[in-house]
């Protein structure tokens, strides 16, 4: 459907929310690398910021695409992101270093391809299809990265597949004990794919409004962090999964109560009208 | 213009010019696959996942969608969206060929079937309950909209037909349709994972110096969760063909199922040589 269904506008320009988006959670994800140059594991917790980061650009990216009535619902988009971006991802870990910039690339790649096929080959002919599933792919991307980094501490293939299991005092190196061997990548794919594409569903309407909507993907991210911080117990040392902890469940503390004060200010008003009163003499 | 009244822009014709230009990048990156990797099992792998792609793809233009109208009485079909719908069918299916393949002498056709016959049982699961709500729960009976005769059974639809609606519940052919595009849906992410899944234990011991039975667990996991990223893709792909709701094999959007394996093709192809490259470089 070419017909675009929303006219609400206004607040944040999209532009600046991709930007915005795209910095911080490059930039909190390359924080987690002093990890790897102090030696210290309590800096996983940026990789949680940048997926949140991620989030709130993706859930915006939602709705600047389904504003165009696609007809497939909205979770298909949350769905879409994270199937190619989970690919484009795995891919960059390869990379070292240079995992997070890779993955943007080659999820834009893999985006680009995928929005052609759907805007050309299957006519959907949405003005914004390309370029919204260009940053679906590399939210999708992102997203995965910034948990992964959490839970594991780094964000490198070698560092994602292996992992320690101390038997008796002795460290022994074990693939099962992993982010990626113990399948914990398939939680995060999911809490990921939830967190992004629930807060547009959630608030579309008439009554949409910015703030209400980018107040709910954080504390969506949020809410994910914490699922994330719990299962990154297993995989770092306790003290950096309990700071990782406490800064999420902070953030969403703050999140949730700022988006229940926006969803009173947004509903409509509540009078109690009491009953139609029965007079006497009438 | 309200989304109401906005007619999708998807025809059922085929755009040729890109459709050409699909098959173009389709052939470039095979292309880019023989000369990376030559006439390996990692090529073979390529094409075997490309077909399991279009298997998905086409297995879920056969799967009743009826959106939120379903829920309402007022669409013929599972009342949720077609990505739902098919990750359900399809990962069913994929655990059903995966444990079938995990045998001590796996074999790649029983794994294959055994997917199918995952995704379809799961399809006719979800069609049952679903027929036994609308029927019990909703108190009305099943009818197409699309189609005056159902074409399996010969009954005639409009009778049953409340005015105002495009048929409800879920008539015969849709439940059969379901069940044939579970087991597509099935198969196609089943082929996926075993073709990653050999490749992996084929190249992940040397790449990371370990024992073939250590890497076992890393092995299946990428492998499962590229199965499940490609198998939403092709999915949503499809879902964009579709645009909305479908009742089945019998419904006229039916025939746009040529342009999505297109896509499918093409899609599977692009994820298919990212995720082989992750151990072939």
């Amino acid at each position: 459907m070419t017909v675009k269904v929303e006219v609400i506008e206004g607040g944040v320009p999209h532009t600046k929310i991709m930007i915005g988006g795209l910095i911080v959670a490059l930039v909190c994800i390359y924080l987690t690398y002093v990890n790897q140059l102090t030696g210290m594991q309590g800096f996983a917790f940026f990789g949680g910021l940048g997926a949140v980061a991620a989030i709130i650009w993706g859930s915006h990216t939602i709705k600047h695409l389904c504003s165009y009535g696609i007809g497939t619902g909205v979770p298909s988009a949350g769905m879409m992101a994270f199937g190619s971006g989970v690919i484009a991802m795995l891919f960059a870990t390869k990379f070292g270093v240079a995992a997070p910039i890779v993955a943007i690339i080659i999820a834009a790649i893999i985006g680009a391809i995928l929005g052609y096929l759907a805007n050309n080959v299957l006519s959907m002919h949405i003005p914004v299809m390309i370029q919204s599933l260009i940053e679906m792919a590399i939210i999708g991307a992102l997203t995965l990265m910034g948990f992964s980094a959490m839970i594991s501490g780094s964000f490198t293939f070698n560092a994602l597949t292996s992992g320690t299991v101390t038997i008796l005092g002795l460290a022994l190196p074990s693939y099962q004990v992993s982010l990626i061997g113990g399948g914990i990548i398939a939680s995060i794919f999911m809490l990921g794919g939830i967190a992004i594409q629930h807060p547009f569903n959630a608030c579309l309407g008439p009554n949409w409004t910015q703030d209400r909507m980018l107040t709910l993907a954080a504390e969506c991210g949020f809410l994910s962090m914490i699922a994330a911080a719990i299962m990154s117990l297993a995989l770092i040392d306790t003290y950096a999964a309990l700071i990782s902890l406490i800064i999420a469940v902070i953030g969403w503390y703050y999140t949730y109560v700022k988006y229940l004060a926006l969803s009173k200010r947004d509903a409509a008003g509540w009078l109690d009208s009491k009953p139609i009163p029965e007079l006497e003499g009438h | 213009m309200s989304a109401i009244g906005a007619k999708p822009a998807a025809g059922g014709s085929l755009d040729p010019k890109a459709a050409i230009i699909g098959i173009i990048i389709l052939i470039i990156i095979i292309a880019l696959a023989y000369v990376l990797v030559g006439a390996s099992f990692a090529f073979m792998a390529l094409i075997g996942i490309i077909i399991g792609g279009i298997l998905i793809g086409f297995g879920v233009h056969f799967v009743p969608v009826g959106g939120a109208p379903a829920a309402m009485g007022q669409a013929p079909g599972i009342a949720t969206g077609v990505a739902m719908l098919a990750a359900g069918a399809g990962l069913a299916g994929l655990f059903g060929g995966a444990w079938a393949y995990a045998a001590e002498t796996p074999d790649l056709v029983v794994s294959v079937v055994t997917g199918a016959i995952g995704g379809g049982l799961m399809m006719a699961i979800t069609c049952f309950f679903v027929t036994f709500i609308y029927v019990y729960g909703m108190g009305i009976p099943c009818a197409s909209g699309k189609v005056l005769k159902d074409p399996l059974t010969g009954d005639t639809q409009p009778e049953y037909k409340s005015q105002g609606t495009e048929g409800h519940g879920l008539p015969f052919i849709s439940w059969v349709g379901g069940v044939v595009g579970g087991l597509f849906g099935g198969a196609g992410g089943t082929l996926i994972y075993i073709m990653l899944l050999d490749v992996y234990k084929g190249a992940l011991p040397g790449m990371m110096d370990a024992q073939a039975a250590q890497i076992l667990p890393i092995a299946i996991s990428l492998a499962g969760i590229f199965a499940v990223g490609m198998f939403l893709v092709n999915a949503v792909l499809a879902a964009y063909n579709i645009t909305g709701t479908i009742e089945g094999p019998h419904d006229p959007k039916f025939k746009r199922f040529p342009r999505d394996i297109i896509a499918s093709a093409v899609a599977s192809a692009v994820c298919g040589i990212v995720a082989i490259m992750i151990v072939a470089m």
